[in-house]
């Protein structure tokens, strides 16, 4: 039998609770950042929410306006980029998960597009920059669109692939078996059985671009009107919000508090509807 | 509840293990000759399920007793009790008494990490830790005792050889576990679970995994250590109770239907279900 | 690896069918190849918009500390200071914090709870960064130069060696408040790459451990991280390739200077934030190609991060799945 040496597993015992407190510690910080972050956020927001920010157009400096412009161009670009980025998703996504069984294609385009999904963004701005706006000899709110497309692709290729791998193969097999050629047994079978997950997906994108600044900063740019025209810069939330919070006037740093809840309330809800989303999609299988 | 009986106190019965801090145990219920265990009417729940019924036996030292009977009877949730692995999930308790050397180890109070140096266990699958050879014998030692290198390398070198695994890898000493087959990793776990010295060894299940030749060797070397150790064995294969045991307990439904030695409980058993059990009627 | 192990293929079909079989598959695949070719562009532009600066100033650029518009100097050693050393700080900050949260949400928590923390703690990987950058120029930075920074200047500031570390006046802005920022942007990340790491170890190893007298904390640090380390260092690498990516958290707090200090607490750049800052007002060419080739240099050190935190992961799953 040990003679046990209790000076010894005493020692042990106390520093598996110091360091599994220091643990509880952590997370309580984590905790208190979420909560601060978020309650200044809703505490000076919320105090810039009114009619106004929905129905007036971003003003000049000293004096009272909205964020109408740019809500209308976040939008639009992140229409665009959606539309743009989703087909590519799916479709290159499709590949990985239906066709491509370990080939040599499959395994760098699933390598490359966690990398691209990591990457920083403002590489994105720069490369639409060179490739639209400079031979354009403008920024334009098509530009900016397609630098939020290049973001969304990466994650619809994960959510396509990891939702697709999903699908059970004996709903293949059983299609197959009525000779079903693959391109319908792909769209009408495996897309159906997916698509709540797909849209998931595609929620998550709408919530990544939402509030991504880095690239709009040199394609899209700013505008301080109201504008549709999609071919000219065109105003956006994040950019306002960056221009205005980092000036020296009250007014802007208002509504770029205002902006920001904006932003971040939607994401929030987005991430929510795609838990939701996700979670009847999973309770029907 | 049987009477509170005093019996002589014998050398080593009683008194050495120090479960909890300084207060020596008291002499609840000196267990008789020979006995290390004494279960009595445990109960086990899984939330709201009672796993275990009522179960008492008592288990004897420098023996090996082996648990039978068909899946799901609840014979290694018995086993779990004695070293109350089941404390690391909140949806498991149990009720009753577990008396190890005068000292009811169910009881809250019990400090968990001492009671498992004194009661040592095996588990179905080999389980090395991601380190080497030489590391995970040492490692639990290192837990308890503060030795100089080479009295360390001694401890290892008797574990590794009482679990007939030294003249394999005494070369490879430095080598990950994980590169040993599946015999010899089940061996350095039971080297691993000999070097910190415990009174009582259980085995779940321990030649599952294992192939016919590794499970002979592993049966040999259960024989060779029941010199020493209070020895509790699961096992689903009836063969190797009737071989490796001294006792014999057999479980349906949560419940022991009979305990005997084992020639009785193979030979003679006293239960119908037991004899069906034993004949193969059901499984 | 995306595994099909049985998939159903249809025999080539003949006819119209098999036309639009093989049209569509071609499409999956010409899709596919865009990603390829996207990353392809990306590189491609980045090295052409650079090639002019390079031509200029040789491989010196990247170490030269000089930045001058109007003398059309420039040198990338500032900026790649700065997005090192933040990043630095973030993960000095960050690594600690994840493992502590990953290791109480896996090992300590009441399972109920689980679910909810780890929610919570998703959350702040859920808010754009725009958002950190804005409440740590408001809220963060006045905290840091009331209370934090003199407290340092006063004692690391004088302690030997470190001392230079911590001088200078508490702007409150700085490369410090950016790296704490960027600690707090990672921490979702690579605490849920920790907490899904820690779940593969079989319990049945942890058993082991406790069955020999472990307790909690000897099973984490001497089962669970080593059974996990190269999920870890994967888990760490990746916040590591977006804390130096990180673009508007730390453009509103790192202080826009283009002066070396030594000084944690001075203002300072990153290559993220000189883009960000300067892209826009950029005239003349060689000040755009100076600014594309931070971004190229960027864009290789992202790249070879993430690379290594890819296949550290990828290791990690073929061991898991064995």
């Amino acid at each position: 039998m040990i003679v046990f040496d209790m000076g010894r597993y005493r020692g042990r015992r106390v520093r598996g609770r110091v360091i599994l407190s220091l643990s509880l510690v952590a997370t309580v910080i984590g905790l208190f950042f979420l909560a601060m972050i978020l309650g200044t956020l809703v505490f000076r927001g919320a105090a810039a929410w009114s009619w106004a920010l929905f129905a007036q157009d971003t003003p000049p400096p000293g004096s009272a306006g909205g964020l109408r412009n740019a809500i209308f161009g976040s939008l639009a670009m992140t229409a665009v980029g959606i539309v743009v980025g989703t087909p590519i998703g799916l479709f290159a996504g499709t590949y990985l998960a239906e066709y491509s069984r370990e080939s040599k294609l499959g395994q760098a385009v699933l390598f490359v597009n966690d990398i691209l999904l990591s990457a920083p963004s403002i590489i994105v701005g720069l490369f639409i920059y060179q490739l639209m706006v400079a031979n354009m000899h403008h920024f334009s709110g098509w530009a900016g669109g397609m630098a939020l497309a290049i973001l969304v692709v990466p994650v619809v290729v994960r959510t396509t692939v990891e939702m697709l791998k999903l699908v059970p193969n004996t709903l293949r097999e059983a299609a197959s078996a009525l000779g079903t050629p693959k391109w319908k047994i792909v769209t009408r079978v495996t897309y159906r059985a997916a698509l709540q997950g797909l849209l998931t997906g595609v929620l998550l994108a709408v919530a990544r671009i939402s509030g991504e600044t880095a690239p709009l900063l040199f394609t899209s740019l700013n505008n301080q009107f109201w504008s549709t025209d999609m071919n000219a810069p065109m105003a956006n939330l994040p950019v306002v919000i960056f221009q205005f919070a980092l000036s020296p006037y009250d007014d802007w740093r208002q509504l770029a508090w205002g902006g920001a809840l904006l932003i971040t309330v939607a994401i929030l809800c987005l991430n929510i509807a795609a838990r939701t989303l996700a979670h009847w999609s999973s309770l029907r299988s | 509840m049987p009477e509170l009986v005093r019996t002589p106190v014998m050398p080593g019965a009683v008194g050495d293990s120090q479960m909890t801090t300084e207060t020596p145990p008291p002499v609840a219920m000196a267990p008789a000759l020979g006995e290390k265990i004494a279960i009595r009417n445990l109960k086990f729940y899984y939330k709201k399920f009672l796993a275990l019924k009522d179960v008492s036996l008592t288990l004897h030292d420098k023996r090996v007793t082996a648990f039978i009977g068909p899946s799901g009877c609840g014979k290694s949730t018995l086993l779990r009790c004695l070293n109350r692995m089941y404390d690391l999930y909140p949806e498991q308790r149990a009720e009753g008494e577990i008396v190890v050397d005068g000292r009811n180890i169910l009881n809250p109070d019990v400090d968990l990490n001492l009671l498992r140096a004194k009661i040592g266990m095996v588990f179905q699958k080999p389980t090395p830790f991601p380190m080497s050879i030489f590391d995970n014998i040492a490692f639990g030692i290192k837990l308890y005792e503060n030795l100089p290198r080479s009295a360390l390398e001694d401890r290892v070198e008797q574990a590794l050889e009482r679990a007939a695994l030294w003249g394999e890898v005494k070369d490879k000493l430095q080598q990950s576990g994980l590169g040993l087959s599946g015999g010899q990793q089940q061996r350095l776990c039971i080297a691993r679970a000999i070097a910190v010295q415990p009174e009582i060894l259980l085995l779940d299940e321990p030649c599952s995994a294992l192939d016919p030749i590794s499970t002979q060797r592993v049966e040999e070397l259960i024989e060779e250590l029941k010199n020493d150790y209070c020895i509790v064995i699961v096992t689903h294969s009836m063969a190797q109770a009737a071989r490796s045991s001294d006792y014999t307990a057999f479980m349906y439904l949560g419940e022991l239907i009979e305990y005997n030695a084992t020639e009785i409980v193979f030979q003679n058993p006293t239960n119908k279900r037991t004899e069906d059990y034993i004949t193969g009627r059901f499984g | 690896m995306v595994a099909q192990a049985e998939q159903p293929s249809p025999a080539t079909l003949k006819g119209p069918q098999g036309l639009y079989d093989a049209l569509f598959g071609g499409a999956t695949r010409i899709f596919a190849a865009a990603v390829l070719l996207i990353l392809g562009g990306v590189v491609l532009s980045l090295v052409a918009g650079s090639i002019p600066t390079f031509r200029t100033f040789g491989l010196g650029f990247i170490w030269h500390d000089a930045w001058n518009p109007v003398k059309s100097d420039f040198g990338a050693l500032v900026p790649i200071a700065g997005t090192f050393v933040t990043s630095l700080i973030a993960m000095a900050i960050g690594i600690p914090l994840s493992f502590g949260v990953a290791v109480f949400i896996t090992e300590i928590s009441p399972t109920w709870l689980k679910r909810p923390l780890s929610v919570a703690i998703e959350l702040l990987a859920g808010i754009p960064s725009i958002i950190y950058g804005i409440w740590g120029l408001f809220v963060l930075a006045p905290f840091l130069q009331r209370y934090v920074e003199p407290a340092l200047i006063d004692t690391l500031g004088q302690t030997p060696v470190i001392a230079p570390l911590f001088q200078g006046p508490p702007y409150g802005i700085g490369v410090l408040t950016a790296g704490i920022v960027l600690a707090i942007m990672v921490l979702p990340y690579i605490s849920s790459i920790m907490r899904d790491v820690f779940e593969t170890v079989p319990p049945i190893l942890k058993e082991s451990a406790y069955a020999i007298g472990c307790t909690t904390w000897e099973v984490v640090w001497n089962i669970v991280l080593p059974y996990t380390k190269v999920g870890v260092v994967g888990g760490i690498m990746l916040g590591l390739g977006r804390a130096m990516g990180e673009t508007m958290a730390v453009t509103f707090v790192i202080g826009n200077s283009h002066r070396l200090a030594v000084s944690l607490l001075a203002p300072g750049q990153t290559i993220s934030s000189a883009l960000a800052n300067e892209f826009t007002e950029a005239v003349d060419d060689t000040y755009q190609s100076a600014l594309i080739s931070l971004g190229l240099v960027l864009f290789v050190i992202t790249f070879i991060v993430l690379a290594l935190a890819k296949l550290m992961l990828i290791r990690l799953e073929r061991q898991a799945g064995r």
